[in-house]
């Protein structure tokens, strides 16, 4: 039978700092990460304005961004994912639009079709949209796709509701 | 179009444009506790790849109620599946694709009523883990692109 292993009050004494200090230390350490990532992870309710991407980042060819949003209705509380087409405008104007088509709610993309690589292409029933979001005649949809407002606070890019046109 | 009032509504207005049926096919054992867990696992994986493309298609695919069948035995459950399969039959669809990670189905592939989109899923993990995520991510792009080709055909 092996000796119980015995623990001498210097290392007892090591521990027991060594921990108190690491747990002081993360005290101090967590809410300052948090400060500094809380904008990007926090999740808010519809209709307020969401921090989505560095506005560096953006060019004039519409990228896909996602972001979460809380959703209450009567029952249940549920994250929903979102997302935008952004781009730059000719005149240097942000522009966000929802990806969601008009005709029947599938999500279009940017560049899908090959025979049209500046539009958004509906891949449901190849409805088609100019890179404003302006719905092409003689295909499906009937509408534009709706644009979410924007605002842009210390380098980042704010979307707020999308608003049908 | 998920399989709620509301979507299905709109389904019965514009039925002319959504002619696409898909069908979550999922396992549920029992025997054992693990199985249990990852079961519940299989589940999850299985719904979730089931919203990214009922949200993809939305105006186009009808998200089926899923189809659950007791893991043992598969080979009885193919002509349940295929009842299942035809009863939606009656309402215009074109193309029925049934969504599982279950390996048996392939044996019996070519005797089922709708095309079959199969591929080893994970056997566990955590979906909220970034590596679940892209895996996710990446797979669903395959299958989008699998319903898009046999929209073409």
């Amino acid at each position: 039978m092996s000796e119980p292993k015995k623990v001498s009050r210097r290392q007892f004494l090591n521990y027991t700092l060594t921990g108190l200090g690491g747990f002081m230390a993360a005290g101090m350490v967590a809410p300052m990460v948090r400060f500094a990532i809380d904008p990007v992870f926090k999740p808010s309710a519809a209709g307020e304005f969401v921090s989505v991407a560095d506005v560096e980042e953006l060019s004039n060819e519409p990228q896909r961004f996602e972001w979460e949003i809380e959703q209450v209705d009567a029952w249940y509380e549920s994250k929903v994912q979102k997302t935008a087409w952004v781009y730059r405008s000719e005149n240097d104007e942000i522009v966000a639009l929802s990806p969601v088509c008009t005709h029947l709610g599938c999500t279009v993309d940017w560049a899908a079709s090959e025979e049209y690589p500046n539009q958004f292409f509906c891949p449901c029933h190849a409805g088609r949209y100019t890179k404003d979001g302006v719905n092409v005649p003689g295909t499906p949809p009937t509408a534009p796709l709706p644009k979410y407002e924007t605002k842009v606070e210390e380098g980042m890019l704010y979307l707020g509701e999308a608003i049908a046109r | 179009m998920k399989w709620m009032k509301k979507d299905l509504e709109q389904f019965v207005e514009e039925k002319a444009y959504i002619d696409t049926l898909f069908i979550p096919v999922i396992p549920v054992a029992t025997s054992s506790d693990d199985k249990v867990v990852s079961s519940g696992f299989q589940l999850e994986l299985n719904e979730l790849f089931s919203r990214i493309i009922e949200e993809q298609f939305k105006g186009r695919i009808v998200l089926a109620p899923s189809f659950y069948y007791m893991d043992e035995k598969v080979e009885g459950e193919k002509d349940r599946l295929n009842e299942w399969i035809d009863a939606f039959s009656r309402q215009p669809f074109n193309h029925v694709f049934l969504f599982s990670f279950d390996r048996s189905w392939r044996k019996v592939e070519g005797e089922l009523n709708g095309e079959l989109l199969w591929f080893p899923g994970l056997r566990n993990g955590d979906l909220q883990s970034t590596e679940t995520q892209s895996f996710v991510k990446e797979q669903a792009k395959e299958i989008i692109e699998i319903i898009k080709d046999s929209w073409k055909s």
